[in-house]
């Protein structure tokens, strides 16, 4: 009996399959609000971020999925700073500690497990921080990839950091991307790019592909370098990029332009590739003939490394896979705007 | 004094407290804090990083629009919607 949770602009729902193939629908938990991103305590539990267009933001704790509780303190700017928090983008566990990644492009920490948390000052007030311009999310601090006292954080639109202390102090990583606001190939500011999506080799951290607003990329020493990576891909743009720790395979959901934020000609396929990004083919089959004018954002994407991948659009539907990306189904029920799925463990 | 306050449910659902209250004070600030001190989880829901009342939450003190220096007289109904401008989504 497989489970998914998935986070939408209007709530969270409860997917279980039952025997006879159909998906039962338990929701919508935290009913009118927008549930931006799911997450683990260290001792198992669940945690989704959730955010409402009036009330705040908060973050929620559960046992089973099913029976939420407020942690009460969610990550909040300090008050000297004048920033109100939207929304958090991405919760990531490492060990006891965990990362918030926010609007505003904030970065914060917890050591107990999300019912307290701390402003990351060396990257939240960083010495570039006035040269930061949002993207259309506005800024936001929504990838964080941790190897022992390395941490790299995507922020829209101002690129990847990398800390070599764990969180003191902050570099940007982003030379051999293009920059965002600029036709010039040359062009090497220290921020201005619009990382989408981070996936990392968890045997190699220094290995890290990156789904870019300006195309796909590769680096090999951490970020120091980057190098685009796009045989085979029908375009460079979308938001995903997912690393199968099992078997290695590379997965993302190519869309065709900033501009039209949508799969070419309506062909919504996941791409995948098994060496290392070098070339990238349709990752299985099952894709629906009928055209799919719709959306795969970053945190709608996942897999358990057993096999199970799943993702789901912005035009609320989730596609599944349960033996390795080879066929793809599309499930019947519908939801919101999909900003986050979680299969359950 | 001692006020009524009143709660909407897309929020009390969501944090899983009361939609009805008691608080006391002589403005609405302070009426709230005490809220606040019996239901800590409402401080950061209902106001923003710097101490007013977030820009899509409408208060009312009987009846009235209201802000937090607005008096508040013995036995007032308090109540909290949410603006229907906060309806737009920011992403």
């Amino acid at each position: 009996m497989r489970r998914i949770a998935v986070g939408t602009e209007k709530g969270g729902y409860l997917l279980t399959e039952s025997s006879g193939g159909t998906w039962m629908v338990e929701g919508p938990q935290f009913p009118g609000w927008k549930v931006s991103a799911f997450g683990e305590t260290s001792g198992g539990e669940h945690l989704a971020a959730v955010a409402s267009n009036w009330f705040g933001i908060g973050v929620h704790i559960s046992p089973d999925w099913s029976q939420w509780a407020d942690l009460g303190a969610p990550p909040v700017w300090p008050e000297n700073t004048g920033r109100a928090m939207e929304q958090i983008w991405a919760l990531h566990r490492d060990g006891s500690r965990l990362w918030a990644g926010t609007s505003q492009a904030g970065l914060f920490t917890s050591d107990d497990d999300g019912r307290t948390w701390a402003p990351v000052d060396g990257l939240n007030e960083h010495r570039t921080r006035d040269q930061w311009q949002p993207g259309f999310g506005g800024l936001a601090a929504h990838r964080i990839l941790t190897s022992g006292e390395q941490i790299w954080v995507g922020i829209s639109a101002v690129g990847v950091f990398r800390s070599d202390d764990g969180g003191t102090t902050w570099a940007p990583k982003n030379l051999g991307v293009h920059p965002v606001d600029t036709a010039d190939d040359a062009a090497a500011p220290e921020v201005g790019y619009c990382v989408h999506g981070l996936a990392q080799d968890p045997r190699d951290p220094l290995r890290i592909w990156r789904q870019d607003h300006r195309g796909v990329f590769r680096t090999v020493d951490g970020g120091d370098s980057w190098q685009r990576i796009e045989n085979g891909l029908p375009a460079g743009f979308g938001f995903v990029m997912w690393r199968d720790r099992a078997s290695g395979r590379l997965l993302t959901v190519p869309l065709h332009s900033d501009e039209n934020r949508v799969p070419v000609e309506g062909r919504l396929r996941a791409y995948g590739s098994d060496d290392d990004g070098e070339s990238w083919t349709v990752a299985g089959e099952g894709w629906s003939e009928a055209p799919q004018f719709t959306g795969v954002l970053r945190g709608a994407f996942d897999g358990d490394d057993d096999g199970n991948f799943c993702f789901g659009t912005t035009g609320g539907k989730i596609w599944i896979t349960s033996d390795g990306a080879r066929t793809w189904r599309e499930l019947q029920p519908a939801f919101p705007r999909i900003y986050a799925l979680s299969i359950v463990r | 004094v001692s006020a009524r306050i009143r709660l909407p449910s897309v929020l009390t659902e969501t944090i899983g407290v009361g939609a009805r209250h008691e608080a006391a004070g002589e403005t609405l600030g302070e009426v709230l804090d005490d809220l606040f001190s019996r239901v800590p989880v409402l401080r950061h829901h209902l106001l923003d990083e710097q101490g007013r009342i977030r820009p899509h939450v409408l208060v009312f003190v009987d009846a009235a629009r209201a802000d937090i220096k607005t008096a508040v007289g013995a036995n007032a109904e308090i109540q909290v919607l949410q603006a229907v401008s906060g309806g737009r989504s920011e992403s």
